[in-house]
């Protein structure tokens, strides 16, 4: 509970706290993870700020030892996580690896998706230690049942993708959260077309079930 | 976190007295020339009390039977500032009273009562007469909790409506539903029609979805993201009691009902992106797998004798509705109009199958028959309506509708008539379950 306090002020504030927030953690010796320091999912990312303190091994089970080229493979929030902690949903624009799009009522791959999940592959083939978790999420049109139904499907269509593409499918999870995290909220096109979307969490590095 | 259902069910009815010129009439409830049944409600008789909440409970009894007899929408309720006699001052049994005092307002009916409280107890008597012959049709009395004095007042009218149609009301029952209303999680709360006897059956601030009853009323199956992974729990209201149900390997249970002999559960499996049907025990073992499409098979829903199941399945492109039936495995098609059709449900009576279509870039209601046909449009297509659920005697069609702005939980006629917003939270209110006859 005490945490979730942090983690709240964390995403409502300055940068000011994070220093002392941060250090008020490694007093109490809590094993924490990167994102906990990195700015909140609703502000601008800056290039001033320095980058999370991504160190993959801390939260790494057996198997890690692989590093990427980048400073970017943290573990991610899920989108239950953002709700949780009254975030929005959102992909950071620094994430390696981007958000796909669908259609009304459709679960298959357009070009565009076709080609961001070309980008996610090859990153993922390039962190080979990074496990992911896929979400699928639909607008808010339509059942509650039926766009959960809808959202798997849409999260192993990218799932299957990325596959074929040569990411081993063990390292890829799925889950549907259908209409209930919504990224945005209005009801209008531009809205909902962003909601239906697959999105790619990076989660902690566990043997493989 | 789990909460139990502190409230209790039982009534004693002490005494069904009087009860001696029983409805000749069965049907449709019509006042003199074809219109609603003009009635009039009129506010108790303090009969003894030493409590200081006398007057409050004097029109809240009566209130609570007025909104009852408005949502069914077979009543004209005459405006109380029109009485003419002092509820006070007359008496509440036949000849202690003027009967030319109601017709001369335009009553045809009238519901008189008295109550008497005790510490926490309240006794309350009430009656329903025809003004126009000058008889009592039915008189009960009833004891229970000051508390729940609401509840007496919609078992009453209940048996107003059975006087008049051969079949009880539906008022004494509850709703369970999902809302946001706390904040941006969503939870699932019981209550009556009216709003009254709120309770939050979920409190874990994550997603909760789907519930629906357990035909005996004593339990919700509902869906949960509490545990991070989709699935559903079986929570017993009186107990507290919850049972998880646990899939096999990394699927997910997406939604389910309970049978109405309560001994088996079908649920919604997804699995590798497809979602599958099975037949479950209460304790969330597969018995037997239903369909094997790839793709989606959700929204299951039972007939009443328990033979078959309602299904959506995006097998032909788009979600349409289809029948399974469990003694030969074959599965039919039901609807072909539309691109969406989710959502259904089977009326008690067996008869009709009420679901959300897509109409243009709106969803309404729609209710069809099991033999196929045409579909009827229950609800306007200039907001959406979603969700439906029948009331226990088939009569009447829960639903969600953003009509207002936020999706409100409505009721209306089976046939689309008198429709009628239940719930005003803050929030989001979705998903509405009918309870069965509650006790």
């Amino acid at each position: 509970m005490q945490l979730r306090k942090i983690f709240k002020l964390v995403s409502e504030d300055t940068m000011k706290f994070q220093s002392e927030i941060a250090a008020s953690l490694m007093l109490i010796g809590l094993a924490i993870v990167g994102q906990a320091c990195a700015p909140a999912s609703t502000s601008k990312p800056t290039s001033s700020l320095p980058p999370p303190a991504a160190d993959s091994s801390r939260s790494a089970g057996a198997g890690e030892g692989q590093r990427g080229p980048t400073k970017d493979s943290t573990v991610g929030k899920s989108s239950l996580d953002d709700l949780k902690t009254g975030k929005a949903p959102v992909t950071p624009p620094s994430s390696p690896l981007k958000d796909v799009f669908f259609g009304f009522d459709r679960s298959d791959l357009s070009a565009d998706a076709r080609s961001v999940l070309r980008a996610n592959a090859d990153w993922l083939k390039t962190n080979p230690a990074v496990r992911v978790e896929i979400e699928g999420h639909c607008d808010e049109r339509g059942t509650s049942e039926y766009n959960l139904a809808l959202g798997a499907k849409r999260a192993q269509a990218a799932r299957e993708y990325l596959a074929t593409l040569g990411v081993a499918s063990q390292r890829l999870s799925t889950t549907s959260y259908g209409e209930e995290i919504p990224l945005c909220k209005e009801a209008n096109e531009s809205c909902w077309k962003q909601n239906r979307r697959a999105r790619f969490v990076i989660t902690p590095t566990r043997p493989a079930s | 976190m789990m909460r139990k259902f502190l409230l209790c069910f039982s009534f004693a009815i002490l005494a069904a007295h009087a009860n001696t010129a029983r409805a000749a009439v069965t049907g449709e409830i019509v006042g003199q020339g074809g219109q609603k049944f003009p009635i009039a409600v009129s506010p108790l008789k303090i009969l003894s009390a030493v409590s200081s909440d006398v007057a409050r409970l004097s029109t809240g009894i009566a209130d609570a039977m007025i909104h009852d007899l408005e949502l069914s929408g077979w009543f004209k309720v005459l405006d109380r500032g029109a009485y003419i006699e002092d509820a006070q001052k007359t008496g509440i049994t036949l000849g202690a009273f003027d009967c030319k005092d109601w017709s001369a307002i335009g009553a045809e009916g009238l519901v008189k009562g008295g109550f008497s409280v005790q510490g926490e107890d309240i006794t309350v008597e009430l009656r329903l007469f025809d003004v126009y012959q000058n008889k009592e049709r039915v008189g009960k009395r009833y004891t229970g909790r000051v508390r729940d004095f609401r509840r007496i007042a919609h078992k009453f009218v209940d048996e107003i409506i059975n006087q008049f149609t051969g079949i009880p009301g539906v008022f004494n029952t509850r709703i369970a539903y999902v809302s946001n209303s706390g904040g941006r999680f969503k939870e699932i709360y019981v209550s009556h029609l009216d709003g009254s006897e709120k309770f939050q059956v979920t409190d874990n601030h994550t997603i909760n979805l789907s519930p629906s009853w357990s035909s005996d009323g004593r339990s919700i199956l509902y869906s949960s993201f509490k545990e991070r992974n989709q699935t559903l729990y079986l929570f017993e209201l009186f107990s507290g009691k919850e049972v998880k149900f646990t899939p096999r390997g990394s699927g997910k249970y997406l939604s389910g009902k309970l049978s109405p002999d309560g001994q088996s559960v079908v649920a919604t499996l997804e699995s590798a992106g497809n979602s599958n049907l099975y037949l479950l025990d209460r304790s969330g073992n597969v018995i037997r797998r239903l369909t094997e499409a790839a793709g989606i098979e959700v929204s299951p829903s039972w007939s009443p004798d328990g033979k078959q199941i309602i299904f959506v399945s995006d097998r032909s492109g788009s979600p349409q509705l289809y029948i399974f039936d469990l003694s030969d495995g074959k599965t039919r098609r039901l609807t072909y109009n539309g691109n969406y059709n989710t959502s259904p449900e089977w009326s008690p009576k067996g008869d009709r199958i009420v679901y959300t279509g897509r109409v243009g870039s709106r969803f309404a209601i729609f209710s069809i028959s099991v033999d196929g046909g045409e579909a009827r449009k229950l609800t306007s297509e200039s907001a959406d309506s979603e969700d439906p659920t029948w009331s226990p005697d088939g009569r009447f069609i829960a639903f969600a509708s953003n009509r207002a702005g936020r999706y409100h939980l409505y009721v209306m006629q089976a046939s689309g008539e008198n429709q009628r917003r239940l719930t005003g939270s803050g929030g989001d209110d979705t998903k509405p379950s009918w309870s069965p006859r509650l006790d």
